[in-house]
């Protein structure tokens, strides 16, 4: 066993050393006026952003001021940004930082839709202001990490290949054997891996100037994404500040990542997926933004199977395999046979794959157990000991409860500490939790908390408050002091670790946090200023000709992405027909009254779509106004049915977000608008039916400039035809049960001619029918333009005839002699509406023949949905489950 | 003694299975008590690959991969091991369960981590108060740790009833705790829980037990059963057979198939299926004495 000195951390870190020197170099001219020789003319501006805020908030006392010197002069890393901020009007700064706001919403930083809804919403913020770091501090900081990945690397190697660290105590043992996070399957594995890829460090600056690492994050790339969008977003609008400064750039950190991986992987033109816990995890954003930025595949454990050793990817043409994937999910949950039974975060028959492919997984499996907050302690000896050094960046002062002598310690001085799960994993950033702090506890939790300690202290740490130091936010007053905490990434290149020189900021509470927990999701970029001149922008979204490959087929389609594109286009077209309805059925109340059989014709189609029964309509008392009203407000919103207007905007919105990285930026934002909870979806619930009508018609022009968006910009590949097959799908089925419904039983004189027009009207084929016939509706007429004419978009066979196109092209996964199901059906159902004599049918009395025609596709088309489902998503194999046998002293055989 | 062990396993799915990969912990492993003299282990329909090797714990583990879709599957473990009487042992004579830190240090070969390895709770030995109050009552100050842990293993007997109805695969500790019921699954996963509680290294132990039909009555077939106990490790004695189920010292008539930190580790049978729809499993084990 160790023994522990209780001192606290006693290193002295030469970071405030090397900031007091960079004062004094600096600080030989005559101070921070001449400094910015790009902008002398705003001395006096800059200087009273400077004067509001050395006079805001409190926050500042007794902390370490990131742009103040002890003497309240500004430090010279930070005049560039100042110099170019007081260019800039009052009105100009405010202007910034709302686009700010509307580019974080618009980037989709800040939803997260699949939250709990009764959790508060993910928020998140960015601040025009920066956290800005000299290139002398971040030097020391850059080797202080490097340091820290060597010393993680090492343990892990240690931890899963000869163990001597725990045999000889410098680990405790048991401190890894209580972590969750260490896999005792996968021992061996690691140290043939590659070990440690990825790391990142949470840190923050105390009192004394010095930094100290707060938390430490081994498991995954632990939401770099959210960094990279911040950087994105903030260069969008203050592109000039950030210039101003001479920071450094992001993009060759990422090129780097990218040839590492690509190295790593060991295949030249390496498939590379991003395997991600899906969009339920509060990190997806990062995870999506990520993947799109470095160009990978984002997947989910069941778009993979395991086959031999080998893993594959389920694409519309077969399985294709997977040379590297980069992990963002547990390493515990990433293999159901071999890990936790419960977690199928990833396919099973990973591990067995790793013990073959060591190299296959980054970071590999297990690799989260070096993140141990217990571990911080013993760091100063393991470095000594596994690379000969002395630790340069200590872990905040923490006592890992399993160690007796600790235990000790902690029970006398609990009122000074915060005590917390020494392994908490990797959420989204500022998720951090805040721990119990005994100050604040009831006699009752106090005792448990006590209780805890004893039971299960190998499982928690006790941490002393630490200090965080405080850096200027803007705001409508100017510049104010808050506390933050920052999180750094660290990836492994040829060349060893890498830095990346920029990093994630959050405004921390100090007097609750002791880790990254920011609750109110306010975030500053962090910029690392250079020596050198930077270069021109670069970036990946716009390779370069070297890089770029002309590749005319698209990236493989996931079979779950086509599944995605499929409901997108159903649901698209669903919201269009619902709000056609409604249209239809409100203007016959509120515009025109017209005849009453135009509203009788617009109730039954607003009952078949509540799936109400109409029969009881004689008994009906309210007029039929009123009754119109009433069921409108039914299908706009009613807890009850499953086709309203709200729940298919939920569905919309749903795999809308899920086929994101398939949508360009605009047709999103041609979507934004049914957000659930968004005013527009709220008002359509609450308006009076005539400010509805209004509602209605944006609600149309958003569809429309969707579909327009979509079928102007998509590629025509497989995921264009399943979106496609959506979209005619549900028209298909609408209009079948809307011609059943108007006319079945077969409506008389006028009532016949109300039916007609409302279906025209419903099928955006009033102005085509006028052209063409000049008449009044007719049956026969009507039926032949909207069931059998190939050559109207809105008709059926057209419909049918797109579907059965579609389906040819597709890849068919099993040719056989045979027709597939879905072939048969679809040719079943374009056959019996081509074949259909529209003239006898408009003249049978009692409109058997078109019921029949009609109840047939009612039938078929939903048969045939479900015939693509099974072809082509592969569903009912798509959820992987477990058995196994208990022990069971009788078996079944009972005596 | 001289046991031919029959294990067979007998899955009925309502869909076609397409693909299922499965780990197996049929395979004895070897242990001082026991002597493996003939292992086999038959699986219909025929898996694509069949990997065996040892796991991090030590114990003999298949892998199965089948490819063919499938409505039924079968494993079918048969084994011939010789099992030898354990010595007799001297709970008096070991060390007081609170000093075994000690214990640990000054080894040549430095700390014991496969003994370590089992003091920590896992996931389904996780203590909670009322547990580790139950556990201190064998575990009195200073008392040797195989004297306090033989005590411990007679009171579960005694205060808990075998029913193998109040509880499944899935019902937690507590609920077998409160309820004082269980089967010997059970009851292995409550002693661990208490041994931990008080840090002391114990380990779950699959396997077979042989029955004896009641006087006068012929013995069924299939209906010996798969068994579970716990071995627990003192400086002096090393590892120790002991089962809570029916509060005894194992001698000669269990058979061991594995060591886990619990069920979790040693499942016989586990598996992951795409595809399959509903199941039924039905589980015949023969325990027959040659000699």
């Amino acid at each position: 066993m160790i023994v522990l000195g209780l001192g606290g951390c006693g290193h002295v870190i030469g970071c405030s050393q090397d900031d007091a020197r960079n004062d004094t170099r600096t600080g030989l001219g005559t101070g921070p006026r001449t400094m910015t020789n790009t902008a002398p003319a705003v001395v006096a501006k800059d200087d009273a952003l400077i004067q509001s805020y050395r006079q805001a908030g409190t926050d500042r006392s007794g902390r370490y001021d990131e742009m103040l010197t002890p003497t309240g002069e500004v430090r010279p890393h930070w005049r560039g940004f100042l110099g170019q901020l007081g260019q800039l009007s009052d009105n100009e700064r405010f202007t910034r930082s709302v686009r700010l706001d509307r580019r974080v919403r618009e980037t989709g930083i800040a939803y997260d839709i699949f939250a709990d809804p009764s959790k508060p919403a993910q928020r998140w913020q960015l601040d025009l202001a920066p956290i800005i770091i000299s290139s002398a501090e971040w030097r020391w900081l850059e080797s202080a990490l490097i340091q820290r990945a060597r010393l993680f690397d090492a343990i892990l190697n240690d931890i899963y290949g000869q163990q001597k660290l725990m045999r000889d105590g410098l680990v405790p043992p048991e401190l890894v054997f209580s972590d969750s996070a260490y896999l005792s399957a996968c021992q061996g594995i690691l140290p043939k891996s590659g070990g440690l890829q990825f790391y990142a460090a949470d840190l923050a600056r105390g009192a004394d100037g010095q930094w100290r690492i707060i938390d430490n994050h081994t498991e995954t790339l632990a939401g770099v994404g959210y960094a990279l969008a911040n950087r994105v977003v903030h260069t969008h609008v203050a592109g000039d500040l950030f210039k101003a400064s001479n920071a450094i750039r992001l993009a060759s950190y990422f090129q780097d990542m990218q040839g590492a991986l690509t190295q790593h992987s060991q295949r030249e033109n390496a498939r590379i997926a991003l395997l991600t816990p899906g969009p339920r995890h509060e990190d997806y954003f990062s995870h999506a933004y990520l993947a799109r930025y470095l160009g990978y595949l984002l997947v989910e454990g069941s778009d993979l199977r395991i086959k031999g050793s080998q893993v594959y990817l389920k694409t519309l043409e077969g399985l294709k395999e997977i040379d590297l994937i980069v992990r963002c999910v547990d390493g515990r949950d990433m293999d159901p046979l071999e890990l936790n039974p419960m977690g199928f975060d990833g396919p099973a028959g990973l591990v067995r794959v790793t013990r073959k492919t060591p190299q296959i997984a980054v970071n590999p499996a297990g690799s989260a157990v070096a993140q141990n907050r217990g571990l911080g302690r013993y760091l100063p000896l393991l470095a000594e000991r596994l690379l000969g050094e002395e630790l340069k960046l200590p872990d905040a002062p923490r006592w890992w409860l399993g160690d007796a002598a600790s235990q000790t310690h902690v029970r006398a001085n609990l009122d000074h500490l915060v005590i917390r799960k020494a392994q908490e994993g990797t959420g989204r950033p500022g998720q951090a939790a805040l721990g119990q702090d005994t100050r604040t506890l009831t006699p009752t939790d106090h005792a448990l908390l006590t209780s805890d300690i004893e039971l299960h202290g190998a499982r928690l740490v006790a941490e002393e408050k630490i200090g965080f130091s405080v850096a200027p936010v803007y705001g409508r007053n100017g510049l104010a002091p808050k506390p933050f905490a920052v999180r750094l990434f660290v990836n492994k290149t040829r060349a060893g670790y890498q830095v990346m020189p920029g990093g994630l900021a959050m405004t921390v509470d100090p007097d609750r946090a002791v880790a990254l927990s920011a609750p109110d999701g306010h975030t500053r970029d962090v910029w690392v200023l250079s020596e050198a001149d930077q270069g021109p922008h670069v970036s990946l979204w716009r390779p370069t000709l070297e890089t770029a490959r002309v590749e005319r087929s698209q990236r493989v389609i996931q079979s779950r992405v086509a599944d995605d594109l499929y409901w997108l286009g159903r649901y698209s077209e669903r919201a269009d027909w619902t709000m056609r309805v409604l249209r239809s059925a409100l203007r016959r109340v509120e515009e025109d009254n017209g005849p009453a059989t135009g509203r009788r014709a617009a109730r039954k189609c607003l009952e078949v779509l509540l799936a109400k029964n109409s029969d009881d309509a004689d008994a009906r008392k309210v007029p039929v106004e009123t009754e119109i009203e009433n069921l409108c407000a039914l299908l706009i919103s009613n807890p009850k049915g499953h086709r309203t207007l709200e729940r298919t905007f939920e569905g919309l919105y749903r795999v809308a977000h899920l086929a994101r990285d398939r949508l360009s930026l605009e047709a999103w934002q041609a979507l934004s608008r049914f957000r659930p909870g968004d005013t527009w979806v709220k008002s359509l619930s609450s308006a009076a039916p005539i400010a509805v009508l209004d509602l209605l018609d944006e609600g149309l022009a958003s569809v429309a400039a969707f579909n327009g968006l979509m079928h102007e910009n998509m590629t025509r590949n497989f995921g264009w035809s399943f979106l496609d097959m959506g979209r005619r799908m549900e028209r298909a089925y609408n209009l079948s049960e809307a011609i059943l419904t108007l006319f079945i039983p077969v409506p008389e004189g006028e009532e016949e001619a109300s039916s007609l027009l409302l279906l025209l009207e419903l099928a955006d084929s009033f102005i085509t029918y006028r052209s063409r016939y000049r008449l009044d509706p007719m049956l026969a007429l009507v039926l032949d333009l909207l069931l059998l004419d190939e050559a109207n978009p809105r008709s059926l066979a057209y419909q049918l005839a797109a579907m059965s196109r579609h389906m040819e092209g597709l890849p068919t996964a099993q040719r056989g002699v045979s027709l597939s199901e879905d072939r048969r059906l679809i040719l079943s159902a374009l056959t019996s509406i081509r074949l259909t004599d529209v003239e006898a049918i408009a003249r049978e009395p009692n409109g058997a023949a078109l019921e029949r025609l009609m109840l047939d596709q009612l039938q078929l088309l939903p048969e045939l949905s479900n015939a693509i489902s099974r072809h082509y998503f592969n569903l009912t194999q798509d959820a992987p489950h477990r058995v196994h046998t208990r022990i069971d002293p009788r078996g079944e055989a009972k005596p | 003694m001289i046991f031919d062990v029959s294990h067979k396993t007998h899955y009925r799915y309502s869909l076609p299975v397409v693909q299922s990969q499965h780990l197996i912990h049929m395979s004895p492993r070897t242990v001082a008590r026991q002597t493996i003299r003939h292992h086999s282990l038959i699986v219909e329909p025929a898996p694509a690959l069949r990997y065996d090797s040892v796991d991090a714990l030590g114990n003999p583990v298949l892998i199965l991969d089948i490819e063919v879709p499938h409505k039924e599957l079968i494993l079918h473990a048969r084994t011939t091991v010789e099992t030898h009487a354990a010595p007799q042992i001297d709970g008096a004579a070991t060390v007081p369960w609170s000093r075994l830190d000690d214990s640990f240090k000054h080894l040549a070969r430095g700390l014991p981590l496969d003994v370590i390895q089992y003091r920590c709770a896992s996931r389904l030995t996780t203590a909670t108060r009322e547990i580790s109050d139950y556990a201190r009552v064998s575990f009195t100050r200073g008392r040797p740790v195989l004297e306090a842990a033989m005590d411990l293993n007679r009171r579960i007997f005694k205060d808990f009833k075998f029913d193998n109805t109040a509880t499944d695969v899935s019902t937690p500790i507590t609920t077998v705790f409160k309820q004082r019921r269980g089967v010997c699954q059970d009851f292995a996963h409550l002693a661990l829980t208490c041994l931990r509680a008080v840090r002391v290294p114990s380990r779950y132990v699959s396997g077979y037990i042989l029955t004896r039909p009641p006087p006068g009555q012929i013995r069924l077939q299939g209906a010996d059963a798969s068994h579970a106990w716990i071995s627990v490790w003192s400086p002096e004695s090393e590892w120790v057979d002991l089962d809570p189920t029916n509060g005894i010292v194992v001698s000669d008539e269990h058979i061991t198939i594995a060591h886990g930190r619990d069920y979790d580790d040693v499942s016989p049978i586990s598996g992951v299926l795409l595809g399959g729809g509903e199941h039924s499993v039905s589980v015949g084990v023969d325990v027959v004495q040659i000699s």
